[in-house]
């Protein structure tokens, strides 16, 4: 259980930090610049919580769904506390994950299974796995720095009827992808699609990033999905109930609040 | 048969569970209200015949949360139990009794929590029939004393499923020097044992059919009889209390704990009734037979506790320790059975019983030696482990090395589960997802050093759906002695199958 819990927490900072962006005077910008500009904006909101439903395809079509409850809030300094809590289905109710992130240290995690009734610190597990079954790993939900990519501007393209940048990312050291291509939104900067190549340049999975909504003045893309074409599996995230700049208070994050529950 | 009824039990719920089942959920403006559930069955299959059957089980198990606001909620659990295990059941009551080791009923309902929390700024009560849950080592936790045990399946079951709720106060005080946890349960609850005819009756507290001498009467045959307990009275002297302070510093989260009240495991006297009669006046010929009365008894014992986690690197670190002050164990009962009925001791029960034959004038030919041996006696001791816990992905493996320890022990006075003051458990939890968390395989084992035992128990789970779970697992135990820990259970080698439909 504990292995594949890992990551909950990460996903809705993942989902989340695609959204921070803004509309930009983008003219003359470089690949880097454009991804820059979402980077920048990333600790726009001190605090963000939203309720997520996950559901899991595999290779037969058969659907299995997961829900549950995250809350961020972010520090500065890429330090952040997360926490997220189980909703169904009923084997994992109850179950809650702790994350503290500190870009100078290892994150800290803790994790409540009420089967146990412990809080149980845990060490973080390998970047490149799948968690709980999904198609992303903890290295695509996991922040990444800016700086171990090089960028190259490939084209414009229209998908879904928005014009995008088409931007190829190359990992300075391959370690889990040979390369990622992005499609940025030229309207508002939101990823639209994102195609990942494994280690060995066979191309891997998509990961599509659609209905974008404005809540209080931050756009979010509401669904994503993520096809592993290679296994024939797919992830679906739909995101509800978003709420920016709440004030969450700081002893949600804690062991008292995991044992309690949201 | 027993394979047909679960077949049956399978059946039955496969047809259910065609059904979407839901749980029931409110969710307004003035609160939350929450009912969840399971229908769990469980076969059994013993691989040897001559042991005591165990039939099918059918468990429903049905959970209501409620909160009224934001500092007012409360859990009701309640487990409705056909259970297959309990063989000739004569308790007509309905639930189980707070107050009695043998509970010996079927169907009955189990409160496994009920309980109202109040939260308040810094503070936290929870109040009613609930479970604690100290220290961080896996299954065996020195320092969680609070709740006593449930061994009407050996100990072999999970912990959370062995753990009774006791009727008690919980208070959680949080602060940035330290999180303070208060409990204090008013009235003991004793631990729960099947009947002495049920599949997993403890061999060790049977004493033996007959009592060996190495005089002329022979072999004395042994009738034995089971008391329920006799709680100590309501007073807030009698009552247990622990407290446990924990803090989490530079990436280490440490706690230390006290605990005041009683062990959580079985302590039993066996006081012997010898009954002498004199079957032949003129040869002085005599006939003995022994009836052991098996006498729980509870003593107050303090715990002093420390607990810990860390992590280093892909690992994580956990430690326990706690130092148990005048803790109780039993003796091994054979040895000192046989002691009670040396020659040297039958000749003081054969000339008393002259001098009250004859007093009596030859009226009292038959009479009974009452004696007590004191089965259980005091040591202090202590007991810590050590786990370390590796996770990769869909894989996580665990190994604990737990020992105990008793200082001055006395070699002459042997106890059960200790060899010359030392008992030493490794274990190993392996654990492994398969097909997007469809399938987990689970490999739990133990092994003792210093009594050679081994338990094994694999079991393979497999989620048809988001609402039903089978799983299929074999438990091996193995032991060089019929009268340690787990070589008391060494022939109750079994398959098992569950399936569980969630609500």
């Amino acid at each position: 259980m504990k292995c594949t819990c890992y990551g909950y927490a990460i996903i809705v900072f993942f989902a989340l930090s695609l959204t921070y962006s803004i509309p930009a005077q983008s003219a003359d910008m470089t690949a880097y610049q454009i991804v820059k500009k979402s980077e920048d904006l990333l600790d726009q909101a001190k605090d963000s919580k939203a309720d997520m439903l996950m559901i899991l395809v595999n290779n037969k079509g058969q659907k299995r769904e997961r829900t549950l409850n995250a809350f961020v809030k972010r520090y500065g300094n890429n330090k952040s506390k997360s926490i997220v809590f189980f909703s169904s289905p009923t084997d994992v109710k109850g179950t809650s994950f702790l994350v503290w992130t500190n870009e100078k240290k290892e994150d800290k995690q803790w994790l409540y299974l009420p089967a146990l009734q412990r809080v149980r610190q845990i060490s973080p597990s390998g970047k490149g796995e799948s968690f709980m079954g999904t198609e992303l790993t903890f290295f695509d939900m996991g922040s990444q720095d800016i700086d171990d990519y090089t960028y190259n501007l490939i084209k414009d393209e229209t998908v879904k009827g928005e014009l995008c940048y088409v931007i190829e990312a190359t990992p300075k050291k391959v370690e889990f992808y040979s390369k990622v291509i992005l499609w940025i939104r030229k309207e508002n900067f939101i990823p639209s699609k994102a195609d990942f190549y494994d280690t060995k340049g066979q191309y891997q999975k998509q990961g599509i990033f659609e209905n974008v909504k404005n809540i209080k003045g931050i756009n979010t893309p509401t669904h994503i999905e993520m096809h592993n074409v290679q296994n024939g599996r797919a992830t679906m995230i739909e995101l509800s109930n978003i709420l920016y700049d709440s004030g969450l208070k700081e002893d949600i994050f804690t062991e008292r609040y995991m044992t309690r529950g949201n | 048969m027993r394979f047909i009824g679960a077949v049956l039990i399978a059946l039955l719920w496969i047809g259910l569970t065609s059904l979407k089942t839901e749980a029931f959920q409110y969710e307004g403006d003035k609160g939350k209200l929450s009912l969840t559930g399971y229908l769990e069955g469980k076969a059994v299959y013993a691989f040897d015949g001559d042991t005591p059957e165990e039939n099918p089980s059918v468990e429903l198990g049905l959970e209501l949360k409620a909160s009224s606001a934001s500092w007012l909620s409360t859990k009701i659990f309640l487990q409705a139990v056909d259970d297959g295990k309990v063989i000739n059941p004569k308790n007509k009551a309905l639930f189980n009794q707070f107050d009695r080791i043998y509970q010996d009923k079927n169907p009955y309902v189990n409160i496994n929590e009920a309980y109202l929390d109040i939260y308040t700024g810094k503070v936290d009560f929870r109040l009613g029939v609930q479970k604690f849950a100290w220290g961080r080592l896996d299954e065996i936790n020195p320092t969680d004393n609070l709740n006593t045990m449930d061994l009407t399946e050996g100990g072999t079951n999970d912990e959370i499923e062995r753990k009774i709720g006791v009727p008690s106060l919980k208070i959680n005080m949080y602060s940035d020097l330290a999180n303070v946890e208060l409990g204090w349960v008013p009235v003991y609850v004793p631990y729960r044992l099947p009947q002495p005819d049920e599949r997993w009756f403890p061999k060790v507290l049977k004493p033996p059919e007959i009592i060996k001498t190495d005089t002329l009467v022979g072999d004395i045959p042994v009738n034995t009889i089971y008391q329920d307990i006799d709680l100590p009275p309501d007073t807030v002297g009698n009552s247990e209390m622990g407290v446990r302070v924990s803090k989490y510093i530079g990436g280490w989260d440490i706690s230390c704990s006290y605990f005041t009240g009683y062990d959580t495991l079985p302590l039993m006297d066996a006081p012997v009734d010898l009954t002498v009669k004199l079957l032949n006046p003129l040869a002085l010929d005599y006939q003995i037979n022994a009836q052991v009365t098996m006498v729980p008894e509870i003593h107050r014992m303090d715990v002093f506790g420390f607990d810990f986690t860390t992590t280093m690197s892909s690992f994580t670190i956990r430690g326990e320790y706690a130092y148990f002050k005048n803790k109780y164990y039993n003796q091994k009962l054979d040895p000192v059975l046989e002691q009670l009925v040396t020659k040297a001791r039958q000749d003081e029960i054969y000339k008393d019983f002259i001098v009250k034959y004859l007093a009596s004038g030859g009226r009292d030919n038959v009479q009974v030696y009452h004696i007590d041996p004191h089965i259980p006696i005091q040591e202090d001791s202590m007991k810590y482990g050590l786990g370390l816990d590796y996770i990769h992905g869909d894989t996580s493996v665990s190994i604990q090395c737990i020992q105990e320890f008793i200082p001055n022990y006395d070699e002459d006075k042997p106890v059960y589960f200790n060899k010359n003051g030392v008992d030493t458990m490794l274990t190993f939890l392996f654990k492994q997802f398969f097909l997007q968390n469809t399938m987990e395989f689970n490999m739990r084992a133990a092994y003792d050093i210093e009594f050679q035992d081994v338990i094994i128990k694999p079991s393979l789970k497999y989620n048809f759906t988001d609402n039903l779970q089978g799983t299929i697992g074999v438990l091996f135990i193995s032991s060089k002695y019929n009268d340690s820990l787990l070589g008391q259970f060494d022939d109750n080698d079994e398959i098992f199958a569950k399936l569980r439909c969630a609500f």
